[in-house]
């Protein structure tokens, strides 16, 4: 019993970091429709300025997130102005092509620049744990926890309280009826996309006292922020934050009573259940 | 004027052939980049010492290195170029099991002679290969060194094996059941995880649970970290932690003091080992590249200087080169090599292991006996708080 406690525990609380990075992506697919291949390569760059900012600055990982933000949110907004707002009309396959360009170009300038070795962050807590009853639950990733929390919850307040929040939803909602509304798109898509990249490396900097650094490491969270984002029905934030967690509970306790190697096999098999029965994903209303 | 522009192009091709005439070609298949960097960096230095000194031998090699950063179908293509476009008399490497078990079919196919010189996976050395030479050791001789040691420094009765699910790690496993079921101890969990997970917990709670004597990990790099990492929060506390080389070998490794004091690596050689030059050869490998080898780099460097000498006794011919491969003995850092046909193995050095231990940050010879440098630390001393 207490190795399956143990799995739920561990299992939620890196559903949280997985949920951050669903969220960023539907925020980012909900109002301009583009499936960002480049996602997770967002996630590596905050890693790495995590890193930086933690051996050159000595800031603690977690405070680095106030600085992190502001940077990621200023590159993603750049990103979208420059690039991808020029191909918002285009073919979805050439969109799609356009972000995983970016992606490509993002890992490998910053294999160029740094090699392909990994890189760890040491932090004095980065193997610490807290014992409740019997259980050993990540001093890091109950913080990473926590901050996720008050993320979603910042957003939600900013989404549903805010002009620029509700224009953000309205966007998402129907792009035509928006501008038509007097809302500059081409505006609300740069700052979600902001707001992406954001969540995006804030995970990659929550994640890095307990992972590894590389520049390939992008890959494997897109592939899990696809199957999160789709899991909970693309474009519900709060379908996002579900599906993170369900995946990290999935992942860890399949990976206790089936086996390990079989982790991702649970994931996926989950996913296609759930898109044969409820295809809008699990909170989404069905779009398009 | 198009005809003068052809005959310089043509001179301008014949040039570079006429000029290295006088040298030995060979290819050199690493992990350069991707995620077994920090390891195939050992392996790069190591070849990087053999050319200097096979030049003062007097051979002149033009090698051409390729990346196959880690990947089996990269590796097949590097073989492929260096085999057909680039025709070399010879080749050294890959690094990993993974790429070195689908390159040692290439070899065979293309009649190149290839010299594996840090994978060890069984099978490779067990297919009936005549252009497969190996230098490094196999999983059975990792496993049976550090079991050696377990069961001379201490009375382990229960195991548990936790290996990646690429090819090296499936060996590792096979060979630790083998020799545990030899020497009497019981495995009471055995784990074949996915490499790349950001969780291990549950499995090392299940690990924690079966409550083992021994656990032996089969792991690169980034999970050795990681493990431990894990291990520590989950409060994991066996008789002892053997590494079977890999990835418990680095400096990196070492050198996260809270997790790694008191872990056993196996390896194929040490500073501290009692073959002709060792110790010269790591002060060299620190003063050239600033950091200390891992057996990596030596079995590169051996396996590069026998390579290069093979190929130029033969005058840079193929077959002739693999005929020096199959009879000949060199004596370097790694003492006496020769490549035999023993226990179901072809052309298989019988490596002399030696054991790591992680002591205050560095590896530190402890087994066997008469080679130690520190006295090993038994039982695991537990976690720093």
């Amino acid at each position: 019993m207490n190795v399956f406690f143990q799995a739920l525990i561990s299992g939620i609380l890196i559903g949280g970091v997985y949920a951050l990075i669903g969220i960023g992506l539907t925020i980012i697919f909900g109002v301009m429709r583009v499936i960002n291949f480049a996602h997770g390569d967002l996630l590596m760059l905050g890693m790495y300025l995590t890193y930086f900012i933690f051996t050159l600055l000595h800031i603690d990982p977690f405070v680095s997130i106030i600085i992190i933000i502001p940077m990621m949110f200023l590159f993603g907004g750049l990103l979208q102005k420059i690039i991808i707002n020029r191909a918002l009309n285009a073919l979805p396959q050439n969109q799609i092509l356009l972000t995983i360009g970016m992606g490509l170009v993002m890992s490998n300038s910053i294999m160029l620049a740094f090699t392909s070795d990994y890189k760890i962050l040491t932090t004095s807590y980065s193997s610490s744990s807290v014992m409740l009853l019997g259980i050993s639950i990540s001093e890091p990733l109950i913080v990473s926890f926590v901050i996720t929390a008050c993320i979603t919850m910042a957003l939600y307040w900013f989404l549903y309280s805010t002009d620029t929040g509700q224009a953000i939803r309205a966007t998402a909602q129907d792009r035509e009826a928006a501008q038509l509304m007097g809302i500059n798109v081409k505006r609300m898509s740069i700052i979600a996309f902001g707001i992406g990249s954001a969540l995006a490396a804030t995970a990659g900097a929550l994640i890095s006292p307990t992972y590894y650094i590389y520049p390939q490491v992008g890959s494997i969270f897109t592939l899990k922020a696809f199957v999160i984002t789709v899991l909970g029905g693309m474009g519900s934030i709060f379908g996002a934050t579900l599906g993170g967690i369900l995946i990290g509970m999935a992942e860890s306790i399949g990976g206790v009573y089936i086996g390990s190697g079989w982790k991702d096999v649970i994931v996926f098999i989950l996913f296609l259940l759930v898109l044969l029965f409820k295809p809008s994903g699990l909170l989404g209303t069905s779009k398009d | 004027m198009k005809r003068y522009v052809a005959l310089i192009m043509t001179l301008l091709f014949v040039m570079p052939a006429v000029a290295l005439a006088g040298t030995v070609k060979l290819g050199f298949i690493n992990s350069i980049t991707g995620p077994e960097a920090p390891i195939g960096e050992n392996l790069t230095n190591g070849v990087t010492l053999a050319i200097e000194d096979l030049k003062t031998k007097g051979i002149d090699v033009d090698l051409i290195t390729e990346d196959d950063t880690g990947k089996p179908d990269k590796s097949l293509a590097a073989f492929e170029k260096l085999a057909t476009r680039d025709k070399v008399t010879g080749i050294v490497g890959p690094y990993t099991s993974a790429t070195a078990n689908a390159d040692a079919k290439m070899a065979e196919r293309y009649k190149v002679p290839l010299i594996v010189p840090a994978a060890s996976k069984e099978e490779i050395t067990r297919q009936g290969f005549k252009w497969v030479y190996r230098v490094s050791g196999t999983t059975g001789d990792y496993a049976g060194v550090l079991f050696d040691l377990a069961t001379t420094l201490g009375k382990p009765k229960t195991l548990a094996i936790l290996n990646e699910n690429s090819d090296f790690g499936v060996s590792g496993a096979k060979s630790a059941k083998a020799i545990a079921e030899q020497k009497g101890i019981k495995v009471v969990f055995e784990e074949a995880y996915s490499p790349g997970s950001p969780d291990y917990r549950s499995t090392l709670a299940q690990v924690k649970a079966a409550n083992p004597d021994l656990v032996f990990m089969v792991s690169y790099a980034a999970d050795a970290i990681l493990l431990m990492r894990q291990s520590r929060e989950i409060g994991l506390t066996p008789m002892a932690f053997l590494g079977a080389g890999a990835g418990f070998s680095i400096a990196q490794f070492a050198k996260e003091k809270d997790i790694s004091q008191g872990v056993f690596s196996s390896t194929q050689w040490t500073k501290d080992a009692p073959w002709p030059g060792s110790k010269e050869w790591y002060e060299r490998y620190v003063k050239q590249f600033g950091k200390p080898p891992t057996y990596h780099a030596a079995c590169a460097y051996e396996s590069m200087m026998i390579m290069g000498q093979a190929a130029a006794a033969a005058g840079g011919d193929r077959e002739k080169t693999r005929e020096a491969l199959h009879t000949g003995k060199w004596n370097g850092i790694l003492g006496e090599v020769r490549f035999q046909d023993y226990n179901g193995y072809q052309n298989q050095r019988k490596a002399v292991m030696l054991v790591e231990q992680v002591q205050n940050g560095h590896h530190e010879t402890v087994w066997p006996l008469s080679d130690m440098a520190k006295k090993p630390i038994w039982p695991f001393p537990g976690w720093s708080k």
